[in-house]
């Protein structure tokens, strides 16, 4: 069924641009300086080859040199071990180190705790605000340009700002439940503890408040890509307005909400500048804002121990490798789905 | 006969018209008082930096108009630091590599999309490989190479490893496979060397595809704090991120002058924005991947 639909397809396609083409050989003379007029008509020999590879080589070879060599290094590196001077083979030595201790551990836990808490929030908000923004006639743009501003804000900058948000005695939020009358108000920042109002909460508050705006934005643009005439099909059929919802609206935003796991995972796994900017290299309140890349940072240049980081590099190098495999795997899944349906 | 007809259909038309103002209010409404939770931050913050009091004490219920509105928290902040010497940095350091990334995507993209050369896989696979290959993995070995070539401190330090990726390939590559072959080939026909077709014909027709690539290269390498906190130590070459990054901290107990920092820091990025929003928010939607 799939073939003719194909050749048709091409037989459509190429008398048109033959066409086209004719009409712009036919146009192109006038344009010709006479001196030209030989050469410009003989066709490009086939060493033409040659010039692709001054446009590729060049780039080629900074990747060479930024990309693939430090790579390279961060594996070797990694199973190696400095004695006095010079580095020495160590086989896996660092990563039974890195797994019998309990640094990596802790940052793992971290950032697990506040990838998944992040978008375990930031996702369904998204969806209620770009659903909201989805159905406003007039006044649109200004809201989506407000929800978008602290996108634009170096995560650097929140982390600044929000040291004062959550500061305990006179901070805005604090402040402002001071103004409606509680008494014993969190200490936020101040809390190492795993708690609703402790320093991971606070953290979790400042990157949905940063983020929002850039999932809206991706929701948004998946809501208008659903064909309308699913809805109409539906008000047809009498559905109401949650059953609309729940069964053409949220089926149809799944590879939207794939992409935003995903790429929303990797970032949570590579989280570093607001959580060193608040905590240090120790992610202070006790290492309780350390995620990986912070502790991957803190054995480099703080420790010194470029091997053990070169490890640590490693294995936020196989998780992350992980994840690209499964969201491969999720849009694939969908794409065979889709396609067997299509067949049917 | 046709008055009395139309009337009742322009009723229920308008009644309708109206149940549709009043939940398009309620709609606004919500969102703007969402909208309000995004911005009291903001505005919290411009108000206590533009309050000498908030040096002192900090009143205890949060105030959103100073009540002694000054500039004096910005000259201190601008005394103190060299600032505007940290935005100059920045835009030299997001200038080259944003003009480079560009090119050299946009290279590489027209070579995978039109080109016809030996080992065009191989070479595609190769850049499509470095999006596998997180920033952070390799970070400490390009620190490494960087002392070693004597980069470490300067500013093209800052440049250089993010000339090229494979986001940016990927993302020409499949602008220009959208571009019909006729163009190219009535150019070739006329004489064109490629070079020449590249620069006349694919990149004023590549013109969306670059300006989302140059806002999410921006926005990386503007907010980037990791990377120039390895290589950069000497404070005459902080960008305005990393100088926050260092001086937010120490200036931690005069809240105003710490809080004018920050605002002079982010202010200018928010003011380009609301200018360019249109296109900065096609141009994300466009690439659909951030920082």
């Amino acid at each position: 069924m799939d073939s003719p639909s194909v050749v048709s397809d091409e037989a459509d396609a190429l008398p048109t641009s033959e066409s086209r083409r004719s009409t712009l050989l036919a146009r192109a003379p006038r344009k010709r300086r006479p001196g030209l007029e030989g050469a410009a008509w003989r066709r490009r020999p086939r060493s033409g080859e040659l010039v692709w590879y001054a446009f590729v080589g060049p780039p080629f070879l900074l990747l060479l040199l930024f990309v693939a060599y430090p790579t390279f290094e961060t594996f070797k590196q990694s199973v190696y071990e400095q004695v006095g001077t010079h580095q020495q083979f160590a086989g896996l030595t660092q990563f039974s180190q890195l797994v019998e201790g309990s640094d990596l551990w802790s940052a793992l836990e971290n950032t697990v705790i506040l990838g998944a808490a992040y978008l375990a929030i930031v996702i369904p908000l998204a969806v209620v605000v770009a659903s909201l923004l989805n159905r406003v006639r007039r006044g649109a743009t200004p809201l989506k340009v407000i929800y978008f501003l602290p996108q634009l804000t170096s995560s650097v900058a929140v982390a600044i700002m929000f040291n004062y948000v959550f500061q305990p005695d006179w901070g805005l939020l604090n402040g402002t439940l001071h103004r409606f009358g509680v008494q014993s108000t969190p200490l936020w920042l101040a809390d190492p503890r795993l708690s609703f109002t402790g320093s991971r909460a606070a953290v979790t508050i400042l990157a949905v408040w940063a983020g929002l705006g850039y999932f809206m934005l991706i929701v948004l643009a998946g809501l208008q890509a659903i064909p309308v005439e699913l809805y109409e099909a539906a008000a047809i059929d009498g559905a109401n307005a949650f059953q609309i919802w729940w069964r053409i609206t949220l089926p149809s935003l799944r590879p939207t909400f794939i992409f935003l796991l995903m790429t929303g995972a990797f970032d949570a796994m590579s989280r570093f500048s607001d959580l060193w900017t608040l905590g240090g290299p120790s992610g202070s309140p006790a290492g309780s804002l350390q995620s990986v890349v912070v502790f991957l940072f803190q054995t480099a240049f703080e420790a010194g121990n470029m091997n053990r980081a070169a490890a640590i590099a490693v294995i936020l190098f196989v998780l992350m490798l992980f994840l690209t495999i499964a969201s491969f795997q999720a849009s694939l899944a969908r794409e065979f789905a889709e396609r067997r349906r299509s067949g049917r | 006969m046709t008055v009395t007809g139309r009337s009742p259909v322009r009723w229920v038309r308008a009644s309708r018209r109206r149940g549709d103002l009043v939940s398009q209010l309620a709609l606004v409404g919500l969102l703007s008082l969402g909208a309000l939770v995004m911005l009291i931050p903001f505005v919290w913050m411009i108000a206590t930096s533009l309050s000498r009091e908030a040096d002192i004490a900090m009143p205890r219920i949060p105030r959103l108009w100073p009540p002694d509105p000054s500039f004096f928290n910005y000259r201190i902040a601008l005394q103190n630091l060299p600032l505007l010497h940290y935005y100059l940095n920045s835009i030299i350091v997001v200038g080259a590599s944003t003009v480079g990334y560009l090119l050299f995507s946009s290279l590489t993209g027209y070579a995978f999309a039109k080109g016809r050369f030996r080992g065009k896989t191989f070479f595609f696979i190769a850049f499509l490989t470095t999006l596998l290959i997180p920033f952070e993995t390799r970070m400490v070995p390009l620190y490494l190479l960087m002392k070693d070539l004597h980069l470490n401190d300067s500013l093209p330090a800052l440049v250089l490893p993010f000339l090229v990726g494979g986001f940016g390939t990927f993302l020409m590559r499949q602008y220009i496979s959208t571009i019909p072959d006729d163009y190219i080939d009535a150019a070739r026909t006329d004489g064109a060397g490629e070079f020449l077709i590249f620069w006349r014909i694919i990149l004023p027709l590549c013109t969306p595809a670059l300006s989302a690539l140059a806002i999410l290269n921006i926005l990386w390498r503007w907010n980037d704090v990791l990377w120039p906190l390895l290589v950069i130590s000497d404070p005459h070459k902080y960008t305005v991120t990393l100088g926050l990054a260092f001086e937010g901290k120490s200036q931690g107990t005069y809240t105003g002058v710490a809080l004018a920092t920050a605002t002079i820091a982010i202010m200018p990025v928010l003011f380009a924005f609301v200018m360019l929003q249109r296109r900065i928010i096609s141009g994300i939607t466009m690439g659909g991947i951030k920082g």
